[in-house]
């Protein structure tokens, strides 16, 4: 009984060890990220209407996963024949990044996944003059300006990757959502930091980050083994169950 | 190992799509007047009655909104957004009549493409002449397909 119990003993440890032995593991940097939207200024050179800029930080809590702030201000003027619009103001977006490449094949230097945020616009945003014409005639108007504050949610894939040590260049991706764009239902505004176009209940924008990566830690990842064949355990463990 | 290209072609994807939706250019495809609505009932009947023949216009106006026209069912009265009440000839079968509203005006944004337009409130509806007799049946006029309106006649 003792050489049996010991037979199956050694037949444990064999296995625990193959599989020790067949794991892989990488040094992943995690990082600290600062980077500016370069897509918004280049925008306000083919329209000198729209002017934003944007910057963020991000923190990486794990190889999967990092914490990230953006934060920007928009200048924004519209006019066509019946309105004229203006909207000034910041946003801020806070939320995280989920990167979908393996760690071995990301190893820091390359981004490809998806982010999650939350973003609040705090603006001013004035009608200077519209016109309605009905049968009665043309009435001009206009709507003074007046605080608001708006709310939206946005889901962002894109990729980045690394160009020289420790910068990278990337673009992303904006899909958002209209919580709230201040102003009532009946001056919903226009367009409005961070967003877009607040008469809609989605938007879609894109940015395209200059990013300066600060590597903080180094953390050992342990990749996926390769698959062990399981005949040899499965044998071994009705052998053992016959003999018990 | 799964090839990395498959989920850049995924993002590719999504790129062209959302810069395809949001580039498009916007035209004004909805209503941009905000009518006072009226329906037509039988006097007699109380039932849903269309006029056979129907003359509308503004007082003092030249133009106008109905000439002897039939079939109409709603009219769609224009309302002053520079003044808080406005005055119709109306004549119904060849019986005339005077009517005043009474409203209050802010105004709503349509959308980008559209800009901007005026909503009212209606306070009274009336006919001098007594020809018609008005029922109130909701104060909001907007660009909804919404009755504010009946007139018995």
């Amino acid at each position: 009984m003792r050489r049996i119990s010991g037979y199956f003993t050694s037949l444990l440890i064999f296995f625990t060890a193959g599989n020790l032995m067949a794991q892989d593991t990488v040094l992943f940097p995690l990082k600290l990220r600062a980077g500016i939207d370069i897509a918004g200024p280049g925008i306000y050179l083919s329209d000198r209407n729209n002017f934003s800029m944007e910057g963020y930080f991000s923190f990486d809590k794990s190889e999967k996963m990092a914490f990230v702030l953006e934060s920007g201000y928009l200048n924004y003027k519209y006019s066509q024949y019946n309105y004229d619009y203006t909207s000034k103001g910041v946003f801020a977006r806070l939320g995280v990044d989920f990167n979908l490449l393996k760690p071995e094949m990301s190893l820091g230097k390359y981004w490809a996944g998806i982010g999650l945020r939350y973003g609040i616009s705090l603006f001013n945003s004035e009608t200077p003059s519209f016109q309605s014409e009905n049968y009665w005639g043309t009435v001009t108007s206009s709507i003074p300006a007046k605080k608001a504050m708006g709310h939206f949610i946005e889901v962002s894939p894109g990729v980045k990757t690394e160009i020289f040590r420790n910068f990278s260049m990337g673009w992303t991706i904006r899909l958002k959502l209209l919580i709230s764009g201040g102003g009532g239902k009946d001056l919903t505004p226009i367009y409005f930091p961070g967003y877009g176009n607040g008469g809609k209940r989605t938007a879609a924008g894109i940015s395209y980050f200059i990013t300066w990566n600060i590597p903080y830690k180094t953390k050992t990842v342990i990749t996926k083994p390769e698959p062990v064949e399981e005949e040899p355990e499965e044998t071994s463990t009705q052998n053992t169950g016959s003999n018990f | 190992m799964k090839k990395p290209g498959h989920l850049f072609f995924a993002l590719l994807i999504t790129v062209c799509s959302a810069l395809i939706i949001s580039c498009t250019p916007g035209a004004c495809f909805e209503e941009t007047n905000a009518y006072l609505k009226a329906t037509f009932y039988s006097n007699i009947t109380k039932v849903k009655k269309t006029p056979e023949s129907l003359t509308l216009f503004g007082l003092n106006k030249t133009d106008t909104i109905y000439k002897k026209k039939s079939g109409v069912q709603p009219a769609l009265f224009p309302l002053d957004a520079s003044s808080g009440s406005c005055t119709f000839i109306i004549s119904i079968n060849n019986v005339t009549d005077t009517m005043h509203i009474f409203y209050s005006t802010y105004p709503h944004l349509i959308s980008k493409e559209c800009g901007y337009t005026f909503y009212h409130k209606l306070d009274t509806a009336y006919t001098t002449g007594n020809a018609f007799y008005i029922y109130k049946n909701s104060d909001n006029i907007t660009t909804a397909n919404e009755e504010n309106i009946r007139i018995f006649y």
